[in-house]
Order: structure tokens, then C-alpha cells, then sequence
């Protein structure tokens, strides 16, 4: 060993000798040119990265605006089996983001989902969720991922560790993830997907462990999104991440943010570690905006009443000086992007052959033009590549802004709601409607925590169409999967597979009581009420969508938080009473009722008197 | 007994039992619990910290053309008289033992290796260290035979230059003052490397960084892993150029300036590194858009144009003056060049070298930093647990928990193991630095944990008054009532004593009389 030490230090020390001729060689040759030639060498085919991003800008109904994001990415390969210490392995980022790989490798992160989302999407008016919802999250911030483990208490020791160090990435309170918020999902995110992809494991002898947490109505902000701009190569200052910006990002409907990082192997045979492996990472940022408003907000920042001038009044009601009902939204509008996001697009992305590209999908009552530098441009299709390192916009009007390219109906409309009244108990009720003419094949996850005691016996379903008024629970739900909670270490897993009928309506309901939980246990605004997670509805046919219902707010019993030293003062009084009593029964002198008497009566005030009497009348010689 | 002094004694007792067991059951059954700790031993390991340390060097001499038989006697003595000529901040010596070839041969095949002076018959007298081995050859002539000078001149090379490291931190200066710890990042055997090539533009550049560093790199990192062991990583940033284009309005841009705007947060924050320290290498290019011309502060001589500096405790940054090309290739060439100045700027940053001393051969001098390390972390180690006492000591509410008074067992526990290896003649080889290197290690690590375990802190905010204010309302009028009730009852006094004094004055005699009159008292017990 010594001597192999030996040869690669001479090695070593050659080649810095070899290093130093070299050097003395070069300052006598002819021109600096030549050298810089030598040391920097322009490669003509272009040098290439695997990153990719695009924009898509759809109109909604009612003057509402979809943007959606996308950004692509690959890492550099690397080989599994080799070790960090080894002396020759060296780590190399190009565009993937190097707070992320350390990570992922040191967590043994197969994949990783993370959501933050906030908002409202109406799915009666705007039809789909952009990216068919699997990159939507519930209200808050979710947190779903992959990861490879010995045993499960090895993989949710590494989650967690996970979760803790994406907050600090994030700046968001994931670390708040502990044991009594992580799932581990059965039925949902697709689990006959991976066993199809068959996700790479390191080590053979591991399993892998799906685990699901959420933080329900986790307030999302700009210091989420700087994070996320700064691992895109491009830092949010060149292509179209230059449009992200969280002033007016966050000033809008409904916003999403979604992070999607898989492993990918090269090598066929997915359970060795011996082939070449890399991470692909997908990054969404959707976001809908409604176009009247925020055209006014830039118009007057501070608002104001218009003047009688700038007043629409709906004519087709009374109207004069001093009345006037505002006529419905306008459907004639024009805008530009740099309007809605507040800047214009600078450059374009120069890292990949494939430039950054914008497209509108729009129906013909719209128009989307380019505006380059000062020039407007129109396509066929629609879709804009920046190709130049100058300034863009699009700008697009629209003489019916109603009339908006037709986005696919919603399988499914679900939505739940807390019902009951009280402290101690409540129920849960969950409204599936199938408006379409196919019956729709689901699944339902939801995660309750441990101080909603739920009741499965009284699960109970109505149908409201009459055609399918002998339906039974068996008929709808084929399988179902119940992880009972366990107080303060776990929270309780339902999930069903089950089938809504064509054109029916069903309701799921059940009932739950409420625990009290332990003094410090409670947040510091106890009487906010406690957030609930969005429930997962997942179609598994054909044409796969993903939802969320809205969160829920449930109220627990709030104890008046002065009770303890409350009841530690009035117990320590009648204790201090009881011995006091004793005390004095004990130590103070015991007399007959005559002796008694008699004391009395020396202490009586006329005594007293007569005696201070006595003592004048001594002292003055009577 | 009278029943006045039933009470008394009554009384006493209940006063007796509330201070006696009350108080202290009180005490000890809301009391934290405080792990004994070996304070006086860890105040007088505090004091001297060196008093049981003897580092023992051995060095075999051996010489090719005549034969000393007693050479190592002499160049002991010679030694000795040279390193007791300073006063030793902690004890040192070098064992001269007679070369023995079959002896360093079975070491050798085991990885042990030895110092060995080798004395050599040239024309002139001199010295010359091996890059490779923990040789050092002594060149002498004949008139230095003849006038016995030879073992001073080996005395004075192995002392003044073989060991200059020893030299210089036992002998002359302070074992823990760092000439350079102004510069060089506190030791750890676990070190990140981070290499970043740093673009103010987005126009794409690759480099041919894998090739450079295999080449170059990798014999660097497997000859400094005795020491410290390397995990390296490469990046390539764009879009950030230090923020250094905000220096283009300036005039008369000097190193200050350049200092002051410099922003390597960026940089720093977000990365998930297991080790704990981490170096870096920035290497910038200007952006082309807002630098065309280059920076203007950067001078370019010959065919260098780049300049570097370090970054105290951070690592080497290199800046280049002129922007890149989009799609350009950094070559091996060049890179080749700048991790040459980088390796040199480790060393420097690690601690192992100065800006004015170079190195003397690096096989002995990280031989000779594994033993500084080693009692600079003895050093170190030591001086946490004082802390840790002196902590616990102002601190009086502090829990300490048995796992701390466990690791402090083991520090010391450790430090004796390697003042064992340290102080043993018989352990001079590789291995057994290496050994006593690993195990001040863990021992900084242990004495680490000990400080900053959990538990200790989070006791120490339940304050002694929110006690005192929930035990209030109990003890507090139980106090009362048994103190007012004792004074009372002792202030009562004898009747006997009473009728006493009456039977001294008339006056009062008279006055009873009148009293009873009244038709008041004749109980045993008179009212006060």
C-alpha cells in the first residue's frame, strides 16, 4: 500500500514539476492568442445541456388567465456503487441544481414530489386542472417521495431528514412533518405506474417506501418561489423564467408550484446497481390570473373611485348622476404579458438546442402576436421560440374574451364538508358527482389526524338519482384500506377503489369525535381551529386526472389556558386550610368551657377599660 | 410535663420534620438530575494540559560507506543538548536508534514506516530530504570525520529541519497559536471541496474538469488522506459573477474594493454537504453583456490572464479578466494551471504551510502535522470540557445527563490512549500516528457532543422562580401557619413564673385580687 502511496505522490509531483516546464515553455512561445486559442477552444457544433422550458398561456372564461410554466432538466450521470471517499469519484453539476443531488443521494430519494399550492381552481368554469392535476397540490404545501430504506424505520428516519432540509431549501415549515402527519399511501400516486417503470434500487437488498405528508393552508409566499427560481440554471434572469416574479405572481386566483424529481437507469435490469444513472427534475409554476383586475391595479395601484366618466353603467337599468349599476365585464380586452407579470422576457435560454418557446392556445376570436423589441409578429400555430438574446412580450386581444379555446370537462366533481354541531363531535360528508356518461373508476385517499376519532361503522352512503336507488357501499367501493390512528404517532389512512355510476350523485358519510388534546399541544392561536388536509381523488382510467378537494377547518374544544395554575392554587389552598386546622388543634392549649369563659372575659373590652382605669387611678396615689 | 411543654414539643417536632424532610424531600424531588463530573481532574488537565505527554520520535541512522558503531549515542547526546536548549511547551524528544535492516524491512512489508537518517560521503556537507519517504540524507567529508563534527551536524539537521514542524510549534512558539489561523480553516479529518466555475452570463461552457482533476487531483487527494480526506465536487454557475460587474462604475479599483463587493453567499448557502467544513475554488468570468472590455482590475502578465487570492477560511478565488464566448471549451490547459495554484493554496489554507515557509518534504511534514494535530485536538478537547465544567458550574438549574458524564468519560479515557501512543518509543511508525490522529478525532468529536447535548439546554429554560410560583401557594401558607404558631407558642410562659413575679410587688398582688374580683382567671396556664 506504502508503495503505491509512493508512485502516485511521485505521479503527483511530476506533474507538478511537469506543470511548471510546461508554463516556462509556453511564456517563450509566440503569441498570447494562440494560447488563449488553446485554453479556450469555441466548440462551433455548440455545447448542450439537457434542460428545456416552456410557456403556455390559455384563456379562461370570464377574462381569467392560465400561464404555465415548465422547466426540464437532467443530472450529469453517475454510477450508484461509487463511493464519495473513493479518490478518483468526483461530483459534477452542470444545470442540475446542486442543493437538490446531494440531498436526494444523501436521503436515498428515488423520487420526490413536493406541491406548494393556493387558491381556488373553479372546475365548473375552467374545466381541467392544467397538467391533468398530478401537478397540483392540496391547499398548502404537500410533500410526497420515494425512498429507498433497510427498514421503514430507516426510510422515515431519512424522510425526515429530507423533510428538514427542504425546509431550510424552501424556507417553508416542512420540518413541521413528523410521525403523526406522514401516510404511507396504498392504493394512490400510482403504485401499478412503478412497478411498471420498475424504479432503480441501490442497494437489492433495500425496499422502497412511498411516504405522503401534507401541511394543509400552508401560507405560500415570494420566499418560496426565489428558492425554486434559484435552481433553474437560469437563475429567473434570462428566457421566460424572467417573467417570475412574486409580487404579481402571488397576486392572483389560484397559484401552483410544483417540483417532480424521478431516477432514471439506463441499465435494463433495474434491480442491479451497476448501471448509469441520472435525476430528471420537472419544475411547474401555473397560475391564473383575472386580467380587469390586475389591468386596474397597474392603472391605479392605490385604489380609488373612478370618476363619472370612467363608469360603465349597465344601461339596460336606471341610471343618472348619481346612480348607476355596473354593466357585466367587459368582453372586449387586450393585454400583453409584461401587463400581467409586471417585466419583459429577456433573452432566451442558450443552454440547449431547444429554445425557450411560448405558446398560446387560443380559438380563433383571439389574437397572440410576439412583440420583439419593437416589432409584432404572428404565427400560425401560435407558439413563439425566442432565438435572440433581446427583449420580449406577447401581447393578445380578444374582441369576445368569453369564447376561449375549449378546455376538456372534469370526470368527476367531489367536494367535502364538516357537518354536525359541538364540541365533541362532528361528521365528515364527501359529494361525488359524476356528470359524465361513463361510470369513473377512483381512488380515495385521505389522512385524518389522530384527534378526529373516526367512526368507520357509521360510514354510510346516499344516492340521489333515483335509477340507482339499490346500490349498495359494496357495489360502489371494491376495495378499501384503513390505517386506524394511533394518539399523537399516527393519523388515520382511508382509502377506497371505487366506482361512480354514470350521471349519479353519491355521498359518503361518517362520523368522528373530537379529542382533547394535551395542554401544549395546542398551536398558539388555538382558536383559528385546526387545518385538514385536502382528500386525493385519483381516476385510474384511461384518461388519468388527479384533484383535491378544499381543506377544512375543524374546531375543537379550546381549554381556558389559566386552569392549571388555577386548580394548583385552589388545591394548594384547601390543603394549606386542612393542615393549618390540624396544626393548631394540635399545638394550641385545650380548656373546659368555664376556663374558657373566664379568659373571654378578661379579654372583654370592659375589662380592659376598667383595668387601664384602675392603673390611672394607682399612678395619680387613689 | 406541664402542657405547655407537650405543645412545645409538639410544635418542635412539626418544625423539626418541615426542615429536616420537608425541605430536602421538596428539593430533591423537584430537582434536575446532574451527573457527577470529574471537575478537579478536568481543572488540573485544564492547568497543564501536557503534564503526562512525552512525544517520543524514533529515528534510525544508518551510513553506507563507514561504519559508526556509535554513531545514535553520539547524535543523542548532541540532540538532546540541541532541544533542551529551548524551553518546551510540551515535551518532546527523538529516540537516535542504530539502523537495523531487517527490522525496518518486516515493518515496511506491514506499512510501518520509519525516520531514517541515511549519512552519506560526498565532497560537501549538507542535507537533502526524500519527496517520497521519511528519508533524510546527510551529506558529510572527511575533515568533518576527523574533527567528530558529524553528529552535530545530524543533531541539528533531524531538529532544525527534518522536524522544523515539532520545532516550531513545541520548542519556539505556542502549540495552539497559529501563525496562519488567520487564513487556514480550524482541522478536520473530513473536508469538501468545492470547485465552481463562475459565469456572469448565461451563454452555455463546458470544461474539461473530470480529465484535469483525474489526472492531477486525485494523487494530490490520495497523498493528503492520512491527513484529511477529500470529497470534491464540480459546478458550473451561471448568471453570477461574485456580483464584481458593480465595480465597473469605479475608477482606481484596488484589492480593497474588490474585497468589499465581493458576495459569495450564493455560493455558501444551500448545499447539503455531510462534512462539516468545506473548501472552495470560484474561478469567474466576467459577463460579456456587462463586461465586454473585461475587468479592468485584473492584470493580465504574459500568457496568465488571471489573477488569484484566498479567501481566509472560504478558499481561493480565481478571477479571470476577460468574458468567454458562448460555447467555448475551458481546456484541460488551462485548468491545468489554475488547480497547480490551487493545490499549492490548500496547503495553505489547511494549515500545513505559510505564504514564506514552503514546504520541506511533504511525506515528513504531514507526518509531523499528524502529531501536531493530535495535541492541538488534546488541546482542543480539553479546553471544551473545561467549558463544559465552567457551564455547568454557572448554571446551577442546568440537567447534565448521564450520556454527557459518558462522553466525558471517554474523552479522557481516549486522551490517555493517546498519550500512550504518543509517549511509547516503541511506536514511532505511520500507523501509529495515524492511529493517535483517528482517536483525538473522535476524541474532539466525543468532547463535542458532551458540550452540546440536547438535553442540557433545554432544561436550563425552566427557570427557578416558575417553580418556586407553582410550589407557592402550598408552601406559602403552610409556612405561615407552622412559624407563627411555633413563635406564639414559645413566647407563652410558665404560670409558675408569673405567680413569681406577682409575689414581688404588692402593687400587682393587689391588682390579681382585684382581678378576681372581677371574676376573672384561676386557670394553670396565665393569659399573656
Amino acid at each position: 500500500m506504502s508503495n503505491s502511496i509512493t508512485t502516485f505522490v511521485l505521479q503527483g509531483l511530476l506533474l507538478i514539476t511537469g506543470l511548471v516546464i510546461a508554463t516556462d515553455e509556453s511564456l517563450s512561445n509566440t503569441e498570447t492568442k494562440d494560447i488563449n486559442d488553446q485554453k479556450f477552444r469555441t466548440i462551433d457544433t455548440g455545447i448542450q445541456f439537457p434542460y428545456e422550458e416552456r410557456l403556455n398561456v390559455r384563456p379562461l372564461p370570464h377574462n381569467h388567465l392560465l400561464s404555465s410554466f415548465e422547466f426540464q432538466m437532467n443530472s450529469e450521470p453517475f454510477f450508484p456503487s461509487d463511493s464519495s471517499s473513493n479518490f478518483d469519484k468526483y461530483d459534477h453539476y452542470t444545470i442540475f441544481p446542486k442543493a437538490i443531488e446531494p440531498l436526494l443521494r444523501r436521503t436515498d430519494v428515488r423520487q420526490l414530489h413536493l406541491r406548494f399550492t393556493r387558491g381556488f381552481w373553479d372546475s365548473e368554469e375552467w374545466g381541467r386542472l392544467p397538467h391533468d392535476g398530478f401537478k397540483s397540490g392540496g391547499s398548502g404545501v404537500e410533500l410526497w417521495a420515494l425512498i429507498e430504506g433497510n427498514s421503514k424505520k430507516d426510510a422515515y428516519k431519512k424522510w425526515k431528514s429530507l423533510a428538514n432540509s427542504l425546509s431550510g431549501s424552501f424556507c417553508a415549515s416542512i420540518n413541521f412533518i413528523d410521525l403523526s402527519k406522514t401516510n404511507y399511501p396504498v392504493f394512490s400516486f400510482n403504485p401499478q405506474e412503478r412497478e411498471n417503470e420498475g424504479i432503480p434500487l441501490f442497494n437489492s437488498t433495500n425496499n422502497l417506501y412511498l411516504m405522503h405528508a401534507s401541511l394543509a393552508n400552508e401560507p405560500i409566499c415570494t420566499e418560496n418561489l426565489t428558492p425554486l427560481l434559484k435552481l433553474l440554471p437560469s437563475k429567473g434572469k434570462s428566457g421566460i423564467s424572467s417573467l417570475l416574479d412574486g409580487h404579481k405572481l402571488f397576486d392572483s386566483i389560484w397559484h401552483n408550484m410544483a417540483i417532480d424529481i424521478t431516477t432514471q437507469c439506463v441499465n435494463d435490469d433495474s434491480y442491479s446497481n451497476s448501471g448509469e444513472c441520472f435525476y430528471e427534475m420537472e419544475a411547474n409554476v401555473d397560475v391564473v390570473a383575472h386580467i380587469p383586475s390586475i389591468l386596474a391595479r397597474n392603472k391605479n395601484p392605490i385604489p380609488k373611485p373612478l370618476g363619472g366618466d370612467d363608469l360603465h353603467c349597465d344601461l339596460s337599468k336606471p341610471y343618472d348622476a348619481y346612480q348607476c349599476f355596473p354593466s357585466p365585464e367587459t368582453s372586449e380586452i387586450s393585454f400583453s404579458l409584461s401587463d400581467i407579470f409586471g417585466k419583459n422576457i429577456s433573452g432566451s435560454n442558450d443552454l440547449s438546442f431547444t429554445h425557450s418557446r411560448i405558446c398560446a392556445s387560443i380559438s380563433e376570436n383571439w389574437l397572440a402576436t410576439i412583440k420583439v423589441d419593437d416589432g409584432l409578429f404572428g404565427t400560425d400555430d401560435n407558439c413563439f421560440d425566442l432565438t435572440e438574446n433581446r427583449n420580449y412580450d406577447i401581447y393578445m386581444e380578444s374582441g369576445s374574451s368569453n369564447k376561449v379555446a375549449r378546455n376538456d370537462d372534469v370526470p368527476i366533481y367531489v367536494s367535502r364538508s364538516l357537518t354536525g354541531y359541538g364540541q365533541d363531535h362532528g361528521g365528515l360528508r364527501t359529494v361525488f358527482s359524476n356528470p359524465t356518461l361513463e361510470p369513473v373508476r377512483l381512488s380515495y385517499y385521505e389522512s385524518l389526524p389522530w384527534f378526529m376519532r373516526i367512526y368507520l361503522s357509521t360510514l354510510k352512503m346516499e344516492v340521489t338519482s333515483d335509477i340507482y336507488q339499490n346500490l349498495t357501499f359494496n357495489d360502489i367501493v371494491e376495495s378499501q384500506y384503513y390505517m386506524p390512528a394511533i394518539d399523537r404517532k399516527r393519523s388515520t389512512q382511508l382509502e377506497f377503489i371505487m366506482t361512480i355510476p354514470a350521471n349519479c350523485t353519491i355521498s359518503l358519510t361518517y362520523e368522528f369525535d373530537k379529542a382533547l388534546l394535551h395542554f401544549t399541544e395546542y398551536p398558539p392561536d388555538a382558536n383559528h381551529g385546526f387545518e385538514i388536509e385536502s382528500l386525493i381523488i385519483t381516476i385510474l382510467e384511461s384518461a388519468p386526472y388527479q384533484l383535491r378537494t378544499a381543506t377544512l377547518l375543524l374546531y375543537l374544544s379550546t381549554p381556558d389556558f389559566s386552569m392549571p395554575y388555577n386548580v394548583i392554587i385552589i388545591s394548594s389552598t384547601i390543603m394549606g386550610l386542612i393542615f393549618g386546622t390540624l396544626y393548631n388543634l394540635i399545638t394550641k392549649r385545650m380548656v373546659t368551657m368555664d376556663e374558657a369563659e373566664k379568659i373571654l372575659a378578661t379579654r372583654s373590652i370592659k375589662y380592659k377599660v376598667m383595668m387601664l382605669k384602675q392603673r390611672i387611678l394607682s399612678k395619680l396615689g387613689f | 410535663m406541664s402542657t405547655l411543654s407537650l405543645r412545645k414539643s409538639v410544635c418542635s417536632i412539626f418544625v423539626l420534620t418541615y426542615a429536616i424532610i420537608g425541605i430536602p424531600l421538596w428539593g430533591k424531588l423537584t430537582n434536575i438530575y446532574r451527573a457527577p463530573l470529574p471537575r478537579e481532574y478536568i481543572k488540573s488537565l485544564n492547568n497543564d494540559k501536557f503534564f503526562d505527554v512525552h512525544v517520543t520520535i524514533p529515528v534510525y541512522i544508518k551510513s553506507d560507506v563507514y561504519k559508526f558503531p556509535d554513531i545514535h549515542e553520539a547524535t543523542q547526546i548532541q540532540v538532546n543538548h540541541l532541544l533542551d536548549s529551548k524551553k518546551q511547551n510540551v515535551q518532546w524528544s527523538l529516540e537516535i536508534l542504530q539502523f537495523n535492516d531487517t527490522f525496518i524491512e518486516l515493518e515496511k512489508e506491514q506499512g510501518r514506516e520509519y525516520h531514517i537518517v541515511t549519512l552519506q560521503l560526498d565532497e560537501f556537507v549538507g542535507y537533502n530530504a526524500a519527496y517520497d519517504s521519511k528519508n533524510t540524507v546527510v551529506y558529510f567529508d572527511d575533515p568533518t570525520v576527523a574533527r567528530n563534527d558529524l553528529p552535530f551536524f545530524v543533531a541539528q539537521t533531524l531538529v532544525e529541519h527534518t522536524f522544523n514542524v515539532e520545532w516550531g510549534y513545541l520548542s519556539n512558539g505556542d502549540l495552539m497559536l497559529d501563525k496562519h489561523s488567520a487564513v487556514a480553516i480550524n482541522y478536520n479529518p473530513d473536508i469538501h471541496l468545492s470547485i465552481n466555475l463562475l459565469k456572469g452570463d448565461g451563454s452555455p461552457v463546458d470544461w474539461e474538469i473530470e480529465e484535469t482533476l483525474k489526472t492531477y487531483f486525485t494523487p494530490f487527494r490520495r497523498f493528503l488522506s492520512p491527513l484529511v480526506n477529500f470529497t470534491v465536487d464540480t459546478s458550473v454557475v451561471y448568471f453570477n459573477d461574485l456580483n464584481l460587474h458593480s465595480l465597473n462604475n469605479t475608477g482606481n479599483i484596488t484589492w480593497t474594493d474588490v474585497s468589499h463587493t465581493i458576495d459569495l453567499s450564493e455560493l455558501s448557502s444551500m448545499n447539503y454537504f455531510s462534512e462539516d467544513s468545506a473548501l472552495n475554488l470560484a474561478i469567474v468570468f466576467p459577463s460579456k453583456e456587462t463586461n465586454p472590455e473585461g475587468f479592468s482590475f485584473v492584470k493580465a502578465e504574459g500568457e496568465q490572464t488571471w489573477e488569484s487570492f484566498i479567501v481566509p477560511q472560504w478558499g481561493v478565488l480565481v478571477i479571470n479578466k476577460m468574458p468567454l464566448e458562448a460555447n467555448t471549451m475551458v481546456s484541460k490547459d488551462y485548468l491545468d494551471a489554475v488547480l497547480y495554484k490551487f493545490a499549492n493554496d490548500l496547503f495553505e489554507l489547511l494549515g500545513l504551510t505559510t505564504e514564506s515557509e514552503s514546504l520541506f518534504s511533504p511525506v515528513i511534514t504531514i507526518d509531523s502535522f499528524k502529531r501536531i494535530r493530535t495535541l492541538q485536538n488534546i488541546n482542543k478537547s480539553v479546553e471544551t470540557l473545561w467549558s463544559l465544567i465552567k457551564l455547568t458550574e454557572q448554571f446551577q438549574q442546568m440537567a447534565i445527563p448521564k450520556d454527557v458524564l459518558e462522553n466525558v468519560k471517554e474523552v479522557l479515557d481516549t486522551r490517555l490512549d493517546i498519550v500512550e501512543i504518543l509517549n511509547n518509543p516503541a511506536k514511532g511508525d505511520d500507523l501509529s500516528w495515524d492511529e493517535a490522529l483517528n482517536l483525538s478525532n473522535k476524541m474532539v468529536q466525543r468532547s463535542e457532543e458532551a458540550f452540546f447535548d440536547g438535553q442540557m439546554l433545554k432544561q436550563n429554560f425552566f427557570p427557578q422562580e416558575h417553580k418556586l410560583a407553582v410550589y407557592m401557594p402550598l408552601i406559602g401558607p403552610i409556612t405561615i401557619v407552622l412559624f407563627t404558631g411555633f413563635i406564639s407558642l414559645f413566647k407563652e410562659t410558665e404560670p409558675k413564673l408569673i405567680e413569681k413575679e406577682k409575689s414581688l410587688t404588692e402593687e400587682e398582688k393587689k391588682e390579681v385580687e382585684e382581678t378576681e374580683a372581677v371574676g376573672a382567671i384561676e386557670g394553670e396556664d396565665e393569659i399573656n
